[in-house]
């Protein structure tokens, strides 16, 4: 297979980047009186605004061009219909079988899945429901009101996120629960946790696919050797019962851990980690909304599943911020992406996309095995706009870096808190949101007098800038805002030509620390690492021998 | 004297009854209650009340009325829910629209500290218009001698007429009267609240006392013993057990704890509430102990579903709590209560894993434990071997420390009591 770069499309778009290259997004402003409206697009509670980019009508076009030579129709299909698009590892990416309504079905397997979904889906809506009623009790007989999910990467930054991103919408349930997140294999984050919780009344959900992530069951390890310690009179096995769930792809090591398939969610080897908060892994989401909330983050993510099968490719929210990216990054020459949630409860959006972004498209070969030789994805990061303003923005207005940037806000919020003040922080923050938008784009063209500035106080503009506008930011809005995000990753993969499904490099990493751990553990023998692994090590053993 | 009751609770009954067993003419307000047939199916189970109501009805001192026609007379006493403070408000500025001259309503209700003098507002004192204040002392069980019979009458009215009509209206129930009590109406609220908190403190530190004592392995029974020779200290409402209950009771706790919570950020009434909720599945969590945490597939016998002894009411009863856990752990409930069964039939329909049983020892079949949860008097000396010999494990857990510990034990009986 040649390389996308080879193709008429591409070489089309890089002469239509030359031509346009001398336009400033102030230009493309003042030539079209309806940019705008051309260039602003909705699906259900989203609204798209792409008239703040450097380009026009004629590169969507032409890229929309560049989709078809990709074959991006049938690859949606491939995608939806449960084929093997994880090339490298044989297997269906069904992330959006997780979200398909009951009455749905597909097969995959010789297996009809969405029925398998709902029936995970029951198993998980029963166990909500014994914890909301007060009826999951732990050791002593009181019951459980407070949860720790352990996990990492994708079974800790989808449910976190959610969570922190819905704190407002809580189940009104009878036994409402206090829900945690322990990431760090250092411990850090559980130690500090389990000195302020209550044995008795604490319940781990172990959320690991492969139920072997050495950081996730280091923290069980610690989370179990406390619960052994509280003064409990049960057996082991029955303390491990009552305090610890399973949500895992592979059973087998759960319930050699000591769980019972009855604390056992199971998702599926078709569904990636960090595609996997719709599945079990969304167990956390589901405790703090009750299930009737973490229905409704699906139903979101399946309009938008609905929206990206079938609308025509320039109307299609996540194509076109898809081909946008491909546009900045391969023919703009732009490698930085700022997330930009003008919303605190937003705060933990980024770093969930730096993982849905980076892991899936941060490759240099192509599925064919070939190595590219155009850039894939872009380095991707952000932070609360408002905060970022006192922090970053310096960089995005005056620095000698393009950077495209997502600007992502909620329409309406407060208007029922009764407290105008905080109405009011609504609409400064949005004033905030539109007016750093407007400045990156334009410059401080928008001023009338900046020519009289000196140099350091000018404003170049021309980066390119998407805002997405919600609603209000609520479960189903949010499932929207994801999947676009997820949709978006794929189309960029298939234009590039990538597999965005598989992550062999964060492999050899896990085998290398194995080896180091024999070496930390035995300070005796003599290590064989490179001379810098050597020299760290024998200076740890020495400080660790001195304060001993 | 002519007067008119409104309620349709415990208190409105007795007091409609008592004043018409003693010669006045009562017309009493009942909601939706509107035929005698209705009215003594509700009071039946209050010893003596239905048939003290059907002599008062059968001599026609006693009528359901309407509430135009109750609006007629010029005595009124409010026995209302707590939840119908609205209603009393709407009834006092009925009251005072169609009075001119004296007017007076004695209130009974739990409106909480300061509501008996917003009613006043809605009358005319010049006119000889008052609202007088008399707690509610009744418990269930005893409701008409408590009411027939007080020790002490505590009266919130400030006005001369006033404490001298109720005075009237009050000299048949003050043959055992030791203390008359005059004092403002606020002060007189405060006083059932204080009155109230008091008892709830007093259970609830008996039992966390109770509680302690069980981890510290020492017998609850006899420190009670020894605690209450002190004269300062006294032996009422000190016996540990697996939690208080009541519709009343409750009431006027919840209503001071979030009193002191609001006025004075005082956690220490919510904080009994709270443990007490605790306190009601105690037994549930020895049952869950005894069995290594798992009761999937068990039958556990109950006794005693009532609130206390002596009365059918449910009302924040243990055994509710108690029930629905056992149900929701997978295991076969078996009670037995010698007059709560239909109310309890009416809270869980359609449970086929609750079998309510006539008989006290028929409840005990193929059992794996017995949770008692009221002392009802005929639980206190059962047969014990007719029990081991039905029981499929000589399990006790003895919510309310009714049994002899070292007889059970003696008997075979693993044994179980709240701090001993």
């Amino acid at each position: 297979m040649p390389l996308r770069s080879t193709t008429a499309a591409w070489k089309n778009l890089r002469e239509h980047a030359d031509q346009l290259s001398s336009n400033h997004i102030s230009d493309l402003f003042s030539d079209d009186p309806t940019r705008f409206n051309g260039l602003t697009f909705r699906t259900g509670q989203l609204l798209l605004d792409l008239s703040k980019q450097r380009l026009n009508q004629t590169t969507l076009h032409n890229l929309s061009a560049l989709a078809e030579e990709a074959d991006l129709h049938d690859w949606i299909e491939a995608l939806f219909t449960g084929q093997k698009v994880n090339c490298s590892e044989n297997r269906a990416a069904l992330h959006t079988a997780l979200r398909s309504p009951k009455a749905s079905s597909l097969t995959v397997n010789g297996q009809d899945i969405i029925a398998a979904v709902h029936n995970n889906l029951d198993h998980m809506r029963r166990i909500v429901d014994r914890i909301h009623q007060g009826q999951w009790r732990g050791f002593t007989g009181h019951s459980i009101n407070t949860i720790v999910n352990i996990g990492v990467g994708g079974s800790d930054l989808g449910p976190l996120m959610t969570c922190r991103a819905l704190a407002e919408h809580q189940s009104g349930a009878a036994n409402p629960v206090q829900v945690h997140f322990v990431s760090s294999m250092d411990g850090s984050q559980l130690s500090e946790l389990l000195s302020q919780l209550n044995p008795a009344r604490t319940l781990f959900v172990l959320a690991s696919k492969s139920f072997t992530t050495i950081d996730t069951l280091a923290n069980a390890a610690t989370a179990r050797e406390w619960l052994r310690r509280s003064g409990h009179t049960t057996t082991d096995d029955m303390l491990t019962a009552r305090h610890f769930i399973a949500v895992t792809a592979n059973t087998a090591k759960a319930s050699e851990w000591g769980i019972p398939p009855s604390n056992q969610l199971e998702f599926w080897d078709w569904t990636g980690g960090r595609y996997s908060m719709w599945s079990a892994i969304g167990l956390p989401i589901a405790l703090k909304l009750g299930m009737d909330g973490f229905l409704s983050l699906l139903e979101g993510a399946h309009a938008m599943d609905e929206h990206f099968r079938h609308t025509p490719f320039l109307s299609n929210l996540p194509v076109l911020m898809a081909l946008v990216d491909v546009w900045n990054i391969n023919f703009l020459n732009i490698h930085a992406h700022a997330i930009l949630p003008y919303d605190g409860r937003l705060g933990s959006l980024p770093a969930y996309l730096e993982q849905l972004e980076m892991e899936s498209n941060g490759k240099s070969v192509t599925r064919g095995g070939e190595t590219v030789d155009f850039h894939t994805c872009p380095i991707l990061w952000g932070e609360v706009g408002t905060n970022a303003q006192h922090a970053f923005y310096q960089l995005l207005h005056q620095g000698t870096e393009s950077v495209m940037c997502d600007f992502i806000v909620a329409a309406r919020r407060y208007q029922t808190s009764g407290s105008e003040e905080l109405q009011h922080q609504h609409r400064l923050n949005l004033a905030n949101c539109f007016a750093q938008s407007r400045l990156l784009a334009l410059g401080d063209s928008i001023l009338d007098n900046a020519d009289t500035q000196p140099a350091h106080k000018r404003y170049r503009g021309n980066q390119p800038c998407s805002t997405l506008i919600l609603d209000e930011l609520c479960p189903f809005s949010l499932g929207q805002l994801i999947a676009l995000y997820e949709h978006k990753v794929f189309v960029q993969a298939v234009i590039w030509g990538i597999n965005p499904f598989d992550q062999w490099g964060v492999e050899l990493g896990k085998q290398v620390a194995t080896s180091l751990l024999g070496a930390l553990e035995n300070p005796e023998s003599t290590p064989g690492f490179d001379q810098s692994t050597n020299g760290l090590l024998a200076a740890v053993h020495a400080k660790q021998k001195g304060e001993a | 004297m002519k007067i008119t009751v409104w309620g349709n609770q415990l208190l409105a009954w007795v007091a409609a009854a008592a004043l018409a067993e003693s010669g006045n003419v009562v017309a009493l307000v009942a909601d939706q209650t509107r035929t005698l047939d209705e009215l003594l199916s509700k009071t039946a189970n209050e010893p003596g009340l239905s048939q003290l109501i059907a002599e008062s009805y059968e001599s026609g001192r006693l009528s359901l009325a309407t509430e135009q026609a109750g609006l007629e007379n010029t005595l009124h006493l409010f026995a209302l829910n707590p939840d119908q403070y609205e209603t009393a408000c709407l009834l006092a500025q009925k009251l005072a629209d169609k009075h001119k001259q004296q007017l007076l309503i004695i209130n009974q209700s739990n409106f909480g500290v300061g509501s008996s003098d917003k009613l006043q507002a809605f009358l005319k004192p010049q006119a000889q218009q008052h609202v007088a204040y008399i707690p509610d002392m009744l418990a269930e069980g005893t409701a008409l001698r408590n009411y027939k019979y007080p020790d002490t009458l505590i009266i919130g009215c400030e006005d001369d007429w006033g404490q001298m009509s109720l005075k009237a209206l009050l000299r048949p129930f003050s043959k055992n009267l030791k203390q008359w009590m005059v004092m403002s109406s606020r002060e007189a609220e405060f006083t059932k609240f204080a009155n109230t908190g008091m008892l709830a403190l007093r259970l609830g530190y008996i039992n966390e006392l109770a509680n302690l004592a069980d981890k510290l392995g020492v017998d609850i029974e006899a420190i009670r013993d020894a605690l209450i020779t002190d004269p300062r200290i006294g032996p009422h409402y000190l016996h540990p057990g697996c939690g208080f209950g009541g519709l009343n009771f409750q009431q006027y706790i919840e209503a001071l704890a979030e009193l002191m919570l609001e006025s004075r950020s005082s956690k220490l009434l919510e904080t009994v509430l709270t443990e007490n909720e605790k306190q009601k599945e105690l037994p549930f969590r020895k049952l869950w102990r005894h069995y290594n945490c798992n009761l999937e597939g068990r039958t556990i016998s109950l006794w005693g579903l009532s609130y206390k002894p002596g009365t059918p009411s449910i009302d924040h009863a243990p055994s509710l709590k108690i029930i629905s856990t056992l149900l929701a752990q997978g295991c076969i409930v078996r009670a037995h209560d010698p007059q709560a069964l239909p109310l309890i039939q009416e809270k869980f329909p359609d449970e086929p894993n609750l079998v309510l049983c006539a008989d006290n020892y028929e409840a005990l079949n193929n059992s794996d434990a017995l949770l008692l949860l009221t002392e009802w008097p005929e639980y206190s000396s059962p047969l014990f071997d007719q029990m081991h010999a039905r029981m499929a494990q000589p399990l006790i857990i003895d919510g309310r420390n009714l049994l002899d510990k070292p007889l059970a034990q003696s008997l075979g009986f693993t044994y179980y009591g709240i701090g001993r």
